[in-house]
Parts: C-alpha cells; structure tokens; sequence
C-alpha cells in the first residue's frame, strides 16, 4: 500500500462523507426535536435533481445548492404539516415521502429532457484552497483543499456541537424532543421549533442531495442517493445523537465508501457489486454490534396534541 | 388578607362533557387553599385553564383585581403562575440545573451563562430551604427532590402562586414534612399555594381555606377551623362514607403462592426486589402496602411472569416454577389486573370484544380445528353475555377499547382475569383512577373471587384500599418487605412507618 | 339513544376508511390533470387512453393484472408485516433474493415443466424468508431498527443480483442471465398476458385474510402489532411472533419474486424488481393493511402504469405523471387517514352522524 492509496483513500472518504454529514444532521435536528425522519433519502433525491438543473441552467453550482436546500424546505412541510399538525405517524409518513419525492423528481427530469435524452453534464463545484492550512504536510492537502460545501459540512457541525450544548435556545430545542409537554408549561413554542426543525431538516437534505450532482457527479440518474439518506439515520444511531458522534459515524461510512470505490479498482476477478456492498454491510454490522442502548430523544416518534385528555 | 386570584364562573367542556361548570375560586396572598375532590371532580381540569393549557369554555380569571386572558403556558408564568404537575414535567435526559433554566426568556444573550445562574438559582433555593444538586440527571435524584426542582423551577420565574398537584402522592412521610416546612416558608414570604390533595389529613394540617369540587362543581369552600375530615369526605364523595364493609379473614391453608429469598436487579432501591419472602393463601387478599416504586411493580410482573428473578424460588401450587414466561402462569391459573391497563392490559386498537376473549381465542368454545377457524358468532354471545354481567357501558362490543372510559376498560379486564377462573389474582392500582361507583364494583368482584377460592395479591398505592381489603398487609420500601400484619384490625401508626422505612 | 348515536359514530369511521383512499385517487387526479393542462395536454383525452390501455381490452386488462402480480406479492409482504407491528421494508430484497435462487435453479436443474417450477417456487419463497429473517434477528436479539436494516439488504440483494446476471451466471456478452426453460415457465391464461402468478397472489392474498381475521393465531398476530406490551402481558410469545411474521412476509415476497422470473422476465436482468419492495409499502399503507384491499389497490396502481404507456403514445402525456399521480395518492391518503383519526375530526363526524339519526 503506497502513500498515494492512503491519501486518496482520505481524500474521497472526506468527500464520500459530506452528503453523509448534510443528511445525519437533517436528521438530527429532526430527531431533536422529536420528529423521527425516514423520508430523507427522498428528501435528497428531489434536492439532488433541483440542483443539478439550476446548477445546468445557470451555471453556478452555488446556486444549484440553494435550489436543492429550497426544494427540500418546500417538500419536507408537506412531512411537517402531515406529522406536527395531522398528527400521521412519522415513520409512515417518511416511507410516503420516499416515495412521492424520487417520483417527482424523475417526473421533472423525463418532462425537462424528454425521453430519449442524452447523458447531460454539468460543471461542477472547484475546490477552493484555504491558505496556510493547506500547506500542512500530509492533512493539509486533504482536509484543506476542498469544495467549500466540506467546509460547510464541517462549520455545521461545530454550530450544531455548540448549539445543542451551549445555547438557550438549543437546549429549548432539545426540550421539545425530550418532553414537549414540558417544554409547553415553560412557553416553550413546541409547535414553531417543530416547524423550525422541519425546515433546517428539509434543506439540509436537500442540500445534502444537491451536493451529489453539484460536487460528486457531474451528472443526475434515479436513485442517485443510493440509500445514503438512510445511512445517514443510522449514522445518527452509531453517532448517539451527538454531533460529534455523527460526524465519526458518517466519515466512517464515508470511509466504506471510498474504500469501496479503490477496492474496485485496484481488482480483478472479484465482482465489483462486491466492492458496493460494503458500505451497506458495514451499516448493517455497526448496527448490530452496538445494539439497543436507546439513547435519542424521548418523544421521538409521539405526536403532540395540545389540549389531550 | 389581600385577594390574589380570583376565578369566577370558570367552564370547560369537552364535546358534551363538561370538565368543568361554573366554577369559581379565590385565593389570597400568602395563603394556602386547597381543592379537594375526588378523581375526575374537575380538579386537574381547572388548573389546567389555570395555567393555560386549556382555554374555558365560559368564565373570566381575576388576577390583583385585573381581568387577564391566558391564552398559552408562557403567558400563564410571566403572570406569575407556577404549577407543580403530579408527573413532573421534568426533562430526564438534563440536568437539575439545565430544567431549572429552561425556556428562560428573562435572561439576555445567546449563550448558557452558567455561573450567573448558577448563583441565582443557589440564592434562591438557600432563601426557600430548597436543596437541590444543580449537577445531577433528573433520573439520579430521589423523588423528593426532583419535586423540589419543580417548586424552584416555578420560583425561578418568579411565581408568586404555585400549584401543587397531588404533592404528596409519591412521597414518603419524611418528605412530606420537608415539603409543608417548604410551603410554610413560601406562604410566609407572601406566595399563594393552591394545594390539590384527597388526603384528609394532609388537608386539614396545611390548608387555610379548601374548596371542594364534586363532578365538575363547586361544593363550598371552608376554613379550616370550621370543619373536620368526616365533613370534607362527605362533601367530597356526596354521601356519607361508610366504614370497611368487608369480613377479613384467617387463612391457614397451603399458600398458591410462595416466594423464597426472591432477587430481582437487588442493587436497584426503585425497581428491585430484595430478598423478597412471601405467601399467598388460598381464598386470602394479601395487601402490599407501599408508596409507589419501591418494588411493586417488579413484585407483580414475577409473579406474573412477565420478568423471571436473579435467584430464590418460586412456587405455584406447590410446584417450583420453572419458566418464567407469561404463558405457563396463565396456564397456572394466574391472573393478573396490570398496573397500566391501556399499556398492558388492554388492546386499544381492538373492540371490546376482541378484549374480552383475547387470552382464549384458542380454545374449543371459541374455535374450531386447534384455532384455526374462529367461531365468531360464540365470541359475539360471549362478549355480550360479559358485557351485561360485567355492566360494561359501551355503545356496542365492536367499539374501539381505547375509546372506553377508564371504569369500563378496567371492567373489560376483569371479564377476561376473573372469568378465566383464577386460582391467583395479582391485582396491581385496580381502581386507580375511577370513580366511586366502579371502585366499589372492583372491589366487589375482588371479594367474589376471594370467596371462590382465590389467592389474591392486591398491590396498592391507595392506603384506605389496602386497609379496606386485605385481610394480610405487607409493606414494601425499597425492594424489601418491612413487616407483615394482621388486617383484621392492623396498627395504622405502624404500618405508615414501615411504608416510610422505619 | 347514546348507543345509537355511537353506533353510528362507527359506522361513520368504517365509512371513512373507504372514503379516504377514494378521495385521495380523486385528489390525486384531479392534481394529475393540473399537471397535464400545463404541460399543454388535454386530460380527458389523457385519462381516456389511460382508461383503454388499462382496461380497453382483454388484452389491455391481462397485461394490467400481469403488472399487478409482483406488486400483489410485495404489497402483502408489507401488509403482513405492519399487522405484526414490524416495518419490514426489504420486501424488495426479499423478491430479489426469491427470483435468484428461484432463476439459479430453474436454469440448473435436470428437470423442467411442472416438478421445475413448484421447486422454483418454494425454494424461492424459502429464500425470501430467510434473507427475512436476518432484519428479523437482528430486532429480537439486537434490539435493532428492522427498517434501516432490511432496507440495506435490499441494496445488497440488488447487487448480489448483478453479481449474478454480470459475473457468474452471465449470458455471453450480454449482462443477464439464461432464459429459464421454456417448460418451466409459467403458462399464460385464457390467451392474456397474465399467467398462474397472478391467481397465486390472489390466493396468498386470501389465505392472508382468512389467516388474520379467522384464525387464534392471526387474531393473536393481530394482537402483537397493535400493542406489543399488552400482548406480552397476555401470554402472548411476542418474540416468536415477530421472527414468524418477517418470516412469512419475506416468504411471500420471495414466492412474488419466483413468480415473477417464472411468469414474466423469465432472466435475471438489470433493474428487474426495481422499486416493487417500497410500491408494495404503499399498496399495504392505502389499503390500510386489509390484505384484500391491497390487491385491490395494486391491481388500480398497475392499471395506471399500463394505461399510461397507451396514454403517452396517443397523446404525448408522459407516463411519469402517472406515477406523479400514484405518489400523490399516497400522500394524500396517508395524511387522509390520519386527519380522521384526529380527536377533533371524530368529534365532528360523532356530532354530524347524530343530527342525521337524532
């Protein structure tokens, strides 16, 4: 194993990693506040197709990502007015979100190219060095020299840490995932953070999605997401609903997945489906071996009725 | 004395229901006024538009002479309204100190400052005598305490009146009287405390004035001085309340239960049992006698089967049980009355019906082929014969169980336990939270079995319960039992002081 | 008097149990229709086509109950598994995982025509339940989310397959696998496009319902997926319920997957099975978990995905808006069924359904 497979490995891993982190955090911040969100995955593939057109029309994959945060805020109230006000179960209406949003987005797609369409390709987002940093030996140029959605990735994180952990207003957040009722007798406005969430929910997802054919892959094909959005929930599992804890969890499902791609490469013989399967393997292995200690937000799950008998 | 509050025409409806009619009460500074009733009189109801959380149906609140509106819990804080819920509403996941600030508008900034609040909160529980540890999870503290954070919680905001829901339910006599010392100290600084209680003692010792609430109405309201506990009963119950009516007995045969040096989770005072001996004679009520979570729960759920013990031995009619699982007690002869009936007991989702034969669907009465036909029309006659004998008021054995009131979902149990002809009934809370006339129906058909020949082992937070019944009381305090007595007349003195420990 | 005015309260809610998914398909035609006059199309003519290529003719009709077979599998292998309480959601690795074993030994066995494919069959149904039950251990002895886990097996049933019709069994330059023999695939019926697959589903879709509503251990199954904790405490093996129904339900959408390869692709190929695991999550959740509704339901899902082929042909709709229209429905029914669960809502209905009896 030489340097340049160690440092290409870190390099993708980061890379593999950041729709990972945008999708684990929406759900975090959804879980939070005591909203479970199994619709992610739908969340990114609406998110990733809206960005990928606004990034082809107009050229600037910034604002491809904007397109997929504002997508993914617009479909996810659907998720919100149906669970917060309609009271539906979250689960069940997650699963009817990952599957109305892949069908819109294929619909946009099949109604903006037509059918027998061509392989259409965008420009995607430069890496922008930071300077100083990046001339660290070894890290430096992997961590960084990226597109500016990793460092995004990584600013959120430190927000949310400091958020959830140093702020008033994020430790009433929590409360609402914790105890809402509580939350109600101190004037805590449970309904309004459950709006909140949905929507930093939503365009972190979207964002997350968008990130794909903005940063990743030049180009948009159905079932782009490939499971991350629900990798991403089990990332927030094996991440104990920390930020920190996340992110680990993501770089090392971000890791199986670049692994997997240099795996592919660098053998014959073997199957490449083999090389793909890790990653969702490894998620089903850390599963397993960490377990039931439940340790997320009470309430999460339960709906929220105002006056209840 | 200076009039605080004042609540006039107060009603709250729910569909048809009325929760509450044309209440009125007024509370002055510095005194303690208490709301006696009986489960659903409307006490919770009333508090509950107090605070905010609800909004009454008719009626207008008086605060200093000044008409307010609260539309909405915060509203009901920055007035200076403070409520101490039965259930604390309690974040357990927190720290003592992070609920003591939660949702704090007053303080400035964007950031936890820790050691400015810190000191606040400090001087105000050293000038209330509250001690708390401002560092510990909720779920490390003892109950007592975690009700003390709530009294400083609502202090913290600058409550000038507090609602104590039902205080003293969960506590022990100890506690008890740390928490009147803490009242005493908070009327005499000149806050109001509206104290909600059905413990005749506990009333006439702190109240300064009680109003009474019967079915959603104001009774009257009374000083103290002016009244005694055989009156405020009969207010409360609207009749006069007849002493224990049940012939205790002696029972000297060959127990249907016996625990021997019984562990469960021994390390754990709440929710452990501890070296636990124990019999349960054939046609004997045998009471256990405890404030609530100090084993009892885990008590009912071995005998049961639900959890198996760490070590001991356990009996069932003379034969060493051997699994621990749900199925082989009911094949005993065990029946059980769980302490959640919408929990555990009763299938919500499905009809009344389904309720009633959901342990014996299987057998030949009700389906053919080892289960695998149902005969539906012999559950139908089944359920309705259950229905008319058991007094369930439902609109039809096909509605919802969950739909139910609570009288009637616990009568839905005992057609299933009672009528499964049980050698052994464990009875956890059986009457919690129903009315008069379905408590007295409970314990009726407790009575029958016992005639019949049942070992019954009746679990109660419920003191006069216990006394009323049993014909043994044992006492629980954490995860042990503390004595054994007599219930034909036993020492009440005593028996309080085991329940406290001692 | 009150038992009436309740009786009619109930009455009112099975009602509504109906009325929900019927409005939501309206709904989500109506919106379908929006869709179609701005992409400059005119809806009736749309609908009609989608009406002929559905149902026009026997030929149409065998084609739409064709499409409607693997979603009849997938959708009871859901609709089984909720009323147990669990969300299986691999319903579509478990189809894969059916029709790879099933097409391994189809194409290897000595022997062909009828002794072939009951073997195909149960060996594929037996696959499904196994790759089944690893969501299901996983959830008793590791305490695990059955969702995340049996969806990650679906992505790993998915390339397991391509390892198949890619790599080991692959059929020349081609990547798919051999035909399975011509005497071993499923006959069609009456001269239509649907073959013997379609009756199964519509046999294990009755055999569910009797299963449920007729039998101790369905009303016991029943029993655990409402309220695990009661059923626990009623002497209920819970554990042992839940491993059966991921079992069976797994088992049903392997038989689906067996089915399918015998009676319509015949090969392992790319995108075979694609999606059939979350529509039969949908098909299960409008139908509200009644077995019998969800064949309904897929056989309506499956005309519009037939109808809209004839319908893009004639007018130029794309067929996308009818899966725009089927998402739509799901939306609008799921949020449907949980607005008249609302405490408020049945109120209204209690109070409405009085006056008309009062």
């Amino acid at each position: 194993m030489d340097w340049t497979f160690v440092s290409n490995l870190i390099l993708a891993s980061v890379r593999m990693a950041t729709p990972l982190i945008f999708l684990a955090l929406a759900e975090l911040y959804s879980q939070r506040a005591g909203l479970v969100h199994i619709g992610l995955e739908g969340l990114a593939s609406i998110g990733s197709l809206v960005g990928f057109l606004v990034c082809l029309i107009t050229g600037d994959p910034f604002l491809g990502v904007l397109a997929g945060a504002v997508v993914g805020i617009a479909v996810n109230m659907i998720y919100a007015f149906a669970t917060i006000h309609l009271c539906a179960e979250q689960i069940v209406y997650g699963m009817a979100i990952n599957i109305f949003a892949p069908a819109l987005a294929a619909f946009i797609y099949r109604v903006y190219f037509g059918a027998g369409s061509e392989l259409v390709q965008v420009k995607l987002m430069s890496t922008v060095a930071i300077p100083g940093l990046k001339d660290i030996p070894f890290i430096g140029p992997l961590l960084f020299d990226q597109t500016p959605m990793v460092y995004l990735a990584y600013a959120l994180v430190i927000f949310t840490a400091i958020y959830f952990n140093k702020t008033k207003s994020g430790l009433n957040y929590k409360a609402v995932g914790e105890h809402p009722k509580a939350a109600a007798t101190l004037g805590i406005p449970v309904i309004g953070i459950k709006y909140l969430a949905s929507v930093i929910c939503g365009a972190l997802a979207g964002i997350g999605g968008a990130y794909l054919t903005t940063c990743y892959s030049t180009t948009y094909v159905d079932g782009n997401v490939a499971g991350r959005g629900f990798i991403a929930l089990a990332a927030v599992i094996f991440g104990r609903w920390s930020a920190g804890g996340v992110v680990l969890a993501c770089l090392f499902f971000g890791f199986c997945d670049a692994l997997q791609i240099r795996l592919q490469v660098g053998s014959s013989g073997i199957p490449y489906q083999f090389f793909q399967m890790i990653p969702y393997v490894a998620t089903v292995v850390v599963l397993a071996l960490i377990g039931a200690k439940k340790a997320g937000p009470k309430a999460v799950g339960k709906p929220y009725r105002k006056e209840e008998r | 004395m200076e009039e605080f509050l004042r609540m006039e025409h107060i009603t709250k409806r729910f569909g048809d229901l009325y929760a509450n009619r044309d209440i009125n009460l007024t509370v002055r500074k510095g005194e303690v006024h208490t709301l006696l009733g009986e489960n659903g009189a409307g006490k919770s109801t009333l508090m509950n538009v107090l605070i905010g959380l609800y909004q009454p149906t008719e009626g207008q609140i008086y605060l200093n002479g000044q008409p307010v509106k609260i539309d909405n819990p915060a509203k009901a804080v920055q007035l200076g309204i403070g409520m101490v819920h039965q259930h604390f509403m309690l974040v357990e996941a927190m720290t003592v100190f992070e609920n003591i600030i939660l949702g704090d508008k007053n303080a400035k900034g964007v950031f936890i400052q820790k050691d400015a609040r810190r000191k606040e909160i400090l001087e105000l529980a050293e000038k209330y005598g509250l001690e708390v540890q401002l560092d510990k999870l909720i779920t490390e503290i003892s109950v007592g305490e975690q009700q003390r954070v709530e009294i400083l919680k609502a202090l913290y905001r600058g409550a000038e009146l507090l609602v104590l829901d039902e205080p003293t339910a969960a506590l022990t006599d100890i506690e008890v009287e740390g928490l009147f010392a803490i009242i005493e100290k908070l009327t005499s600084e000149g806050k109001s405390i509206i104290f909600i209680s059905h413990k005749m003692r506990e009333v006439l010792r702190v109240s300064d004035r009680i109003t009474i609430l019967r079915a959603g109405e104001t009774v009257c309201t009374l000083d103290r001085g002016e009244t005694s506990g055989q009156e405020l009963a009969n207010l409360m119950i609207g009749r006069e309340l007849s002493p224990s009516h049940y012939e205790k007995r002696t029972v000297t045969d060959d127990p249907v239960v016996a625990l021997q040096n019984v562990d469960y989770h021994k390390a754990s005072k709440h929710a452990g049992l501890n070296g636990i001996t124990l019999t349960i004679g054939k046609g004997e009520i045998v009471g256990v006698a405890g404030v609530d979570g100090n084993g009892q729960s885990q008590l009912a759920q071995l005998i049961t089967g639900v959890i198996a013990p760490d070590g001991g031995k356990v009996d069932l009619k003379d034969s060493k049980v051997a699994k621990f699982m749900p199925q082989s007690f009911i094949e005993e002869g065990v029946s059980h009355i769980p302490e959640d009936r919408n929990k555990m007991g009763l299938i919500g989702d499905m009809s009344v019906k389904d309720n009633i034969v959901l342990k014996s669907t299987g057998e030949p009465r009700f389906s053919r082929a080892k289960g695998w036909l149902l005969k539906k029309k012999a559950i139908r006659d089944y359920a309705l014969q259950m229905q008319q004998k058991y007094d369930i008021r439902c609109a039809s054995i096909e509605q919802e169980a969950r739909n139910l009131s609570g009288g009637n979902q616990q009568k839905i149990i005992l057609a299933r336990e009672l009528e499964a002809r049980p050698d052994i009934l464990i009875a956890v809370h059986p009457t919690r939270g129903l009315d008069i006339g379905a408590t007295r129906y409970v314990h009726d058909t407790m009575i029958e079995a016992r005639e019949a020949g049942c070992g019954v082992l009746l679990i109660s937070a419920d003191f006069d319960e216990i006394l009323e019944m049993s014909d043994r009381i044992v006492v629980m305090f954490e995860g042990r039992i503390l004595g054994e007595y007599d219930g034909k007349n036993p020492p009440i003195e005593e028996i309080s002081l085991a329940m406290a420990g001692k | 008097m009150e038992r009436t005015k309740a009786r009619g309260g109930i009455r009112g809610t099975k009602l509504l149990n109906v009325a929900v998914p019927v409005v939501s398909v309206l709904l989500a035609f109506v919106l379908g229709c929006l869709i179609m006059v701005i992409l400059g199309k005119n809806p009736f003519e749309a609908l009609q086509y989608l009406w002929v290529g559905a149902f026009g003719s026997l030929a149409n009709l065998g084609i739409t109950l064709n499409k409607a077979t693997p979603l009849i599998f997938t959708g009871l292998c859901a609709c089984f598994a909720y009323r147990c309480g669990v969300f299986n959601l691999g319903g579509e690795g478990q189809f894969l995982m059916g029709s790879i074993v099933c097409c391994v030994i189809a194409t290897k066995v000595p022997f062909t025509g009828l002794p072939a494919i009951l073997l195909c069959l149960v060996a594929g149904a037996v696959a499904g339940g196994l790759w089944a039950l690893i969501p299901g251990l996983l959830k008793i002895f590791r305490g695990q989310n059955e969702m995340i886990i049996s969806i990650m097996l679906n992505y790993v049933a998915t390339l397991f397959m391509g390892v198949i019709y890619t790599a080991w069994m692959r059929d020349g330059s081609v990547p798919q696998t051999v035909a399975v023999p011509k005497e071993t695939q499923l006959t069609r019926l009456f001269g239509m496009r649907f073959t013997a697959a379609f009756i199964i589903a519509v046999v294990v879709g009755l055999l569910i319902y009797y299963f449920l509503f007729y039998t101790s251990k369905g009303f016991q199954l029943r029993a655990v997926g409402y309220n695990m904790t009661a059923a626990q405490f009623n002497g209920f093996a819970v554990k042992r319920y839940i491993l059966m129904s991921f079992l069976i339900s797994g088992i049903i959408a392997g038989l689906g997957g067996s089915a399918e390869l015998l009676g319509t692709q015949y090969r392992l190929i790319n995108n075979f099975g694609n999606g059939y695991g979350f529509d039969g999550v949908s098909m299960a959740l409008i139908g509200q978990l009644h077995p019998l509704a969800t064949v309904v339901v897929a056989i309506f899902f499956a005309a519009l995905r037939t109808g809209s082929t004839t319908m893009q042909a004639a007018t130029g709709v794309p067929t996308s808006v009818s899966d725009i229209i089927q998402a739509l429905v799901i939306v609008f029914a799921v949020a449907g069924l949980a607005m008249v669960k609302l405490p408020q809502f049945q109120a209204a209905i209690q109070k409405r359904t009085t006056k008309k009896e009062g």
